[in-house]
């Protein structure tokens, strides 16, 4: 599974204006031209032919030391290229090195240059000029102290660019510029006075350096999200400006706080001074403040860190190598960014440490460093036994139990006093958790191309998550910090009562939603960037607090939160955390018990629980209402939601028809009258396995509205009357038993397949008294207001087709159209429907992503491109492969990733392999795709391999076209980001509906429909309020005539359109109550040809420079438009004049 | 659109133009439309010495029939030139001897039609020339002759898509019938002719006889040459002499060169669309 190349899927007509926008980019167009020009055969493969002397040449020393190399330190050597390719692409060029190194050495003497001020109290800021503003909240402002400016005593690079582990793009060089000793006075580490002072150093830089030409841009921004801690931007002036960013922290001078001070026991912040008031006199002990003393202890440490890092990882590039991969994989899952973010200097900290435990060596390749941090972040628990990289056994160092104490995350650095990981919550680290182990078993599994998964391929949040929530206006949080008692940590994180409340709702919600969830992210806070003249942005501008929830399949189905029998201890509790929802119950083993019961009828519903349960809590015990509570997880609902109901998604509508089919079946296997026995009867219809956009309900058609053939019991439509009800018949494979009576002519079998019928039509009526009518492929039955299409099929009878008779009497077996798709309905889709029923079983969601998938495609008037089959191969596919992700568990996250698959396949190269019950090994799908490249000319656009199916890809045999593939491809890629921000961002404008209307602008003529004549006009994607009466009761009523099946006019009128002009045009129309028809001209239909007899439809003959050509008769045939579909047609709307000859 | 209409115009001034050979006929559905589609028609001929079912002289070939015009439409349009005798419509022009017997409607389903050719044999061969003189335009459908379209149509073919049980019984016994007689003839004839030598004294080995031979097929014959192959492998040493040993190598060598030229050309493919840029 790989992206499609952007130039080979998408039309390079439309990719191009996306290219454009700032110059840089607009200036790599050309360049990327080239390269896509020059690559072999339009970028597609070619199966590698090498001659024989150079096969077998004798092989140098060199060539074998790279391939033993190959297999020792990489999983293939096809890893091993793409490894070194994503480096090179990543890494900073020498050339750029050079620049930034210029750079910073001018960054240095200026920053020297800056002039000193005398000194001030700490609140008189009078002395800072107009244009510059304190980059800190200063709340509460009385702080005692002096503050002056002096030039820093040293300005030394930090960080990843020292090491050369910085990744493009977004090169950041940390400076660290060590306050000179005068500046600091003593206990400036109680009460922010440090901060004040280091915010205020920045100020002053930043008016200074702001003036200097040299700098493109002088911006503040947090670091890593540190509220506290403000750093300032350099940007270079000009060309460079995006080159690279500078970003200064003032430390201060090495030893100048005493460590023992900063412990994760000891208070820095005092509470009378916080909170304004005089201290109360009865001498409780003050909170500590463990992550203020820790936000101090990393100014000081920055240099230490640096010379560490620089220790491990300067002489070993296979480790330097592998922490750029590394950041790419936390890059790729948005894990590195903002406060508490799993940081690439966690990382580099992280492949410090397993260097020191003696599971990495210097000597390892990137590839076994990714693997082995992933590894090791899989299997072990941060959050209960932390590590530490101190060596030192100093007994005056604090446990790593009183780190426990105070931070969810424990990783203490060589010092034994810092934690690193004290801004990571447990969600964040439970996260990385779960990613690292989704890593690793695709890095086990081996199968697929697990560099494109690992680290390719994006995972945002509204994708990786089944349900989304958003919490806005972050304001609110402030008032549940309050409800929380959260009083100490405000104190401790300076007032940013966002990161303050984000552990405990987490730990809330986790609590509640139990069960029900596998695993529940927030977002972080993003980190902003604001001019100097402007005040720090506040708290609550931080967008909103998004929350993920991965939920899990198994606790989903319950609607019972059962709570501790009501006389024991815990009851209080369980009362407390629920409120008013909880409930002493009597449950069926006599024991009465507290329990919530939450209200959900179907599947839909019970999806949504997880709503009900985040909704309730928050308002219960975090005082947020639920207009504050944006759920995203049942929105897509409402488009395969049936036609009156909207409490169910159709889940239950499916099962009740599938259980119809199971008592049909079992009526089957019991006849009795019948020459032979039923041998299996399989269902091949959608519905039976669960992917039916719009689940057929009983009928009970009002006579009324009918003609009536009394002699065949069937009803009939009346020309009269508003076109009735669709009824679908779901079609049914009756196989009976191989006997020595059948005859071997095809022509014979047929005959006897039609005795078969009508004698099936008889007993069942007989036997069972259903109504029936048999033709000679087929006998209808209508079963409690279902209607079966049963189909009896002999198992040679594709046998007895493909039977060809050479002139020396040599029996020969040769596929013809026939024979396929007689083998294609009787044998492989009963095969599929069954697999994929089963699937529907282990997944309750895939019905849910297959019908949205359908109905999208069907919506942007695809559908007859595309066979049912295919999409719904396709999104089998997402549960079956989901990797990098995990399978969805909501129909929203399913689509989502359906558009994504559909429009980053690489469908060229690349065969899509649907491993249905886990029928193919490993070997096998290598040897697939092997088979796939020197086959590829012969394969169809869009290739889908099963394991019933391993060759020919026959559901895609017959479409789409090249055309409609990249169509199709073009549209997905349009309407994921569409789609994706109105989910993430529901306050905007936007209505969900919006990517499943279809562009019409493209088509050169409309032929609109009147609904009269539109059986499923309420299906339709704005469903109309009121649409005709279709002839039919709500009520059950005993029903003794056959209602009209699959009687849909527009249909009726497409399949004529196709077969009178489908050379000259392509019809394009939504099964789904579409209105409209869209027809498309071909371009190579419209040349002026020679006269030929066989190929004069709908043309004439003009005189076009004296010769006598044929062209298309548009006006006549615009005409025949609405002459071939009278009554249903109301006009024929001709949009372009690209026909006129 | 007035430019269209001038030259429309234009075109119906001067004589229609048809391709050497032929002469065009306007055709319209009825009154009501303003554009015409043009049947191309000439007298069917073929060359000498070819069969045709088609008698010479009397037949008229018809180019571009539109797809709501039926036989009997046709036939009733070409009337006025001299009675017609029979009218066949197909999907292509076709020389071959048509089928004559008549396909059952129950196991051939008539298919959607679309633009036809058609064969309109005149009693007389002087109704073709009668039609090549033909000036048009023709309507399909009239007050005394309606056709139906759209949804008449569809729904007095799915009236006829009811069809009468009893009709297909009766189709389905009388074809059995004459099956099971033209087997049981076979099979006799075949029991008479089993172990009874020909002029030349060959005598016919089948599967029904005594001792009935392998069926001749493709498959059974692929078979056997597999087991054979099968068996020569099961006797063959693997990696038993020296030079064996060193060609497994080599084997294992050139399979990884392949591999890693295989490699390179999909790198050498990603790069080029760009596909390392991670974000």
């Amino acid at each position: 599974m790989g992206p499609a190349p952007a130039g080979a899927a998408g039309d390079p007509e439309v990719m191009e204006p996306t290219l454009e926008g700032t110059g840089k980019e607009g200036k790599k167009v050309s360049s990327k031209k080239r390269t896509v020009a020059e690559s072999p055969a339009e970028g597609l493969l070619q199966p590698v032919k090498l001659n024989r002397a150079e096969l077998y040449k004798e092989p140098t020393s060199e060539e074998l030391n790279r391939l033993r190399e190959t297999e020792s330190l990489f999983h293939s050597s096809l890893l091993r290229l793409q490894v070194e390719e994503l480096l090179k692409e990543v890494r900073l060029s020498e050339k750029k090195k050079e620049r930034i190194d210029a750079f910073l050495r001018e960054v240095n003497q200026r920053i020297l240059r800056v002039p000193s001020i005398p000194e001030t109290e700490l609140m008189d800021q009078t002395w800072l000029p107009a244009g510059v503003r304190v980059p800190l909240h200063q709340v509460p402002f009385t702080v005692k102290g002096c503050f002056r400016f002096l030039p820093p005593v040293q300005v030394t690079v930090v960080g990843s660019y020292l090491l050369g582990t910085c990744i493009r793009p977004d090169i950041n060089v940390d400076v660290a510029l060590t306050m000179p000793r005068e500046i600091l006075q003593d206990k400036d580490g109680l009460n922010q006075r440090y901060f004040r002072k280091r915010a205020l150093y920045l100020a002053h830089l930043a008016h200074h350096l702001a003036r200097d030409p040299l700098f493109g841009s002088v911006r503040f921004s947090y670091n890593n999200g540190c509220h506290l801690k403000p750093s300032l931007l350099l940007r270079p002036q000009g060309r460079d400006e995006r080159l690279v960013t500078v970003r200064l922290h003032p430390c201060p001078p090495p030893d100048f706080f005493r460590p023992c001070r900063l412990l994760p026991t000891k208070n820095n912040v005092r509470s009378a001074w916080y909170q304004g008031q005089s201290p109360p006199g009865d001498g409780s002990p003050e909170p500590p403040t463990p992550h203020y003393n820790t936000w101090v202890l990393q100014d000081t440490a920055l240099e230490s860190h640096v010379q560490l890092l620089s220790a491990v990882l300067g002489s070993a590039p296979g480790l330097k190598d592998g922490v750029a991969l590394l950041k790419v994989w936390l890059r790729q899952r948005e894990l590195d960014k903002g406060l508490g973010g799993f940081s690439g200097f966690l990382v580099s900290m992280l492949v410090t440490f397993l260097g020191s435990t003696r599971k990495i060596h210097t000597t390892m390749s990137s590839y076994q460093v990714l693997r082995s941090v992933l590894q090791f972040l899989a299997t072990t628990d941060l959050t209960v036994n932390g590590i530490s990289l101190c060596l030192s056994s100093d007994p005056s160092l604090p446990a790593l139990a009183d780190f426990h104490q105070a931070f969810p995350v424990v990783f203490l650095d060589s010092s034994g006093r810092l934690n690193l990981c004290a801004d990571v919550t447990a969600s964040t680290y439970h996260q990385v958790q779960h990613e690292a182990r989704l890593s690793m078993a695709l890095l086990d599994s081996k199968a697929d191309d697990g560099f494109q998964l690992l680290l390719m391929t994006p995972k945002p949040m509204v994708r990786a998550f089944d349900h989304i929530l958003h919490l806005r206006p972050l304001s609110r949080l402030q008032a549940a910090c309050h409800r929380l008692k959260l009083w100490s940590e405000l104190q401790d994180y300076g007032g940013d009562y966002v990161s303050a409340a984000l552990g405990p709702l987490t730990t809330l919600l986790e609590q509640g939603l139990g069960s029900r969830l596998h695993l529940l992210a927030h977002s972080r806070p993003p980190v902003p960037e604001w001019d100097i003249s402007q005040d720090p942005p506040k708290h609550r501008d931080s967008g909103s607090l998004t929350l993920g929830l991965l939920l899990s399949p198994e606790g989903l189905t319950s609607v019972l939160e059962m709570g501790p029998e009501a006389d024991q201890p815990e009851a209080a509790d369980f009362r407390q955390f629920w409120g008013s929802r909880s409930e002493l119950r009597r449950f069926q083993d006599g024991a009465i018990r507290e329990a919530v019961v939450w209200e959900a009828a179907s599947m839909a519903q019970k999806r949504l629980i997880p709503q009900q349960v985040v909704t309730h809590l928050l308002a219960l015990h975090a005082d947020i209402p639920d207009t504050c509570v944006h759920y995203v997880g049942g929105f897509l609902d409402a488009l395969i939601q049936g036609l009156k109901e909207t409490s169910s998604t159709g889940e239950e509508a499916l099962a009740a028809a599938v259980r119809c089919y199971d008592d049909l079946s079992h009526l089957l296997w019991g006849l009795e009258g019948l020459p032979l026995t039923v041998s299996a009867v399989q269902g091949v219809h959608p519905v039976l396995r669960y992917t039916e956009v719009f689940p057929p309900t009983p009928i009970w058609p009002a006579y009324s509205f009918y003609e009536r053939l009394r002699e065949r019991a069937s009803l009939v439509p009346r020309p009269n009357k508003p076109c009735p009800a669709y009824v679908e018949p779901m079609t049914v494979v009756c196989h009976l038993e191989g006997s020595g009576q059948w005859p071997q002519d095809a022509e014979a079998v047929r005959r006897v397949r039609a005795a078969f019928q009508l004698r099936l039509a008889e007993i069942l009526t007989q036997q069972h008294g259903l109504q029936c009518r048999a033709t000679a492929t087929h006998t209808d039955v209508l079963k409690d207001g279902f209607v079966f299409r049963v189909r009896v099929a002999y198992q040679r009878e594709p046998q007895i087709l493909r039977e060809i008779r050479s002139p020396e009497g040599m029996i020969s077996l040769r596929d013809t159209p026939a024979s396929l798709h007689l083998e294609r309905d009787t044998k492989q889709l009963p095969l599929l429907t069954s697999a994929l029923h089963g699937l529907q079983q282990q997944h309750s969601a895939f019905s849910g992503v297959a019908r949205l998938a359908k109905r999208w495609v069907r919506a942007q008037l695809l559908g007859e491109g595309l066979s049912d089959e295919s999409l719904d191969l396709v999104a089998a596919a997402l549960f079956l492969h989901p990797e990098p992700f995990s399978p969805p568990s909501s129909p929203q996250v399913g689509f989502l990733r359906f558009l994504y698959l559909v429009s980053t396949f690489d469908w060229k190269n690349n065969p899509l392999i649907v491993n249905l019950n886990n029928e193919l090994t490993v070997e096998e799908q290598v040897e697939i795709r092997s088979g796939f490249l020197a086959a590829r000319t012969r394969l169809p656009v869009m290739v889908i391999i099963t394991p019933q199916d391993r060759k020919s890809s026959v559901w895609t045999q017959d479409g789409p076209s090249a055309q409609i593939l990249r169509q199709l491809v073009v549209l997905a890629a349009e309407a994921l980001p569409v789609l994706e921000k109105q989910l993430m961002d529901p306050w905007g404008p936007g209505d969900i509906r919006t990517v499943f209307r279809p562009p019409l602008d493209i088509y050169d003529v409309l032929i609109h429909l009147s609904p009269r004549h539109i059986p499923r006009h309420r299906q339709a994607v704005d469903s109309p309020a009121a649409s005709f009466c279709r002839g039919l009761f709500s009520e059950p009523r005993p029903s003794l005539l056959m209602p009209v099946l699959g009687y849909d006019p527009p249909q009726f009128y497409l399949a004529q359109l196709r077969e009178a002009f489908g050379d000259l045009a392509l019809f394009f129309y939504d099964q789904h109550g579409g209105k409209v028809i869209g027809v498309l001209w071909k371009p190579t239909s419209f040349q002026p040809q020679p006269f030929k007899a066989s190929s004069t439809k709908g043309r004439m003959v003009v005189s076009q420079g004296g010769e006598l050509v044929m062209v298309p008769n548009v006006e006549a045939i615009l005409e025949d438009f609405a002459v071939l579909g009278e009554g249903l047609v109301q006009n024929v709307e001709a949009r372009s004049e690209r026909w006129t000859v | 659109m007035v430019a269209r209409k001038r030259k429309r115009a234009e075109r119906d001034a001067e004589s229609l133009p048809s391709p050497p050979g032929y002469s065009a006929i306007p055709i319209k559905f009825s009154e009501k439309q303003q554009a015409c589609h043009y049947l191309y028609v000439r007298e069917h001929r073929v060359r000498e010495g070819t069969n045709s079912a088609w008698p010479q002289k009397r037949t008229l070939f018809v180019l571009n029939v539109p797809p709501y015009c039926t036989e009997g439409c046709l036939s009733r349009l070409l009337s006025p030139c001299g009675s017609v005798q029979s009218v066949e419509l197909q999907e292509k022009p076709d020389l071959t001897e048509s089928p004559k017997e008549p396909v059952s409607k129950f196991f051939h389903p008539k298919p959607v039609p679309g633009f036809q050719v058609a064969y309109v044999v005149f009693q007389k061969p002087s109704g073709v020339s009668a039609a090549l003189a033909l000036r048009g335009p023709l309507l399909v459908s009239t007050e005394s002759h309606p056709v139906k379209t759209g949804v008449h149509k569809w729904i007095s073919e799915y009236a006829d898509s009811v069809l009468d049980p009893e009709a297909l019984r009766a189709e389905v016994d009388t074809f059995m019938e004459a099956y099971d007689k033209k087997i049981a003839e076979e099979e006799a004839k075949a029991k008479e002719e089993e172990g009874v030598p020909d002029e030349e004294g060959w005598v016919k080995v089948t599967r029904r006889g005594r001792r009935s031979a392998l069926p001749r097929t493709e498959l059974a014959s692929l078979r056997v040459l597999e087991r054979e192959k099968r068996k020569r492998a099961h006797k063959e040493l693997l990696n038993f002499y020296a030079w064996q040993h060193r060609e497994t190598k080599m084997e294992h060598l050139a399979q990884l060169r392949k591999k890693f030229e295989e490699d390179k050309q999909r790198i050498e493919l990603m790069r080029a669309q760009r596909k390392f840029r991670p974000f």
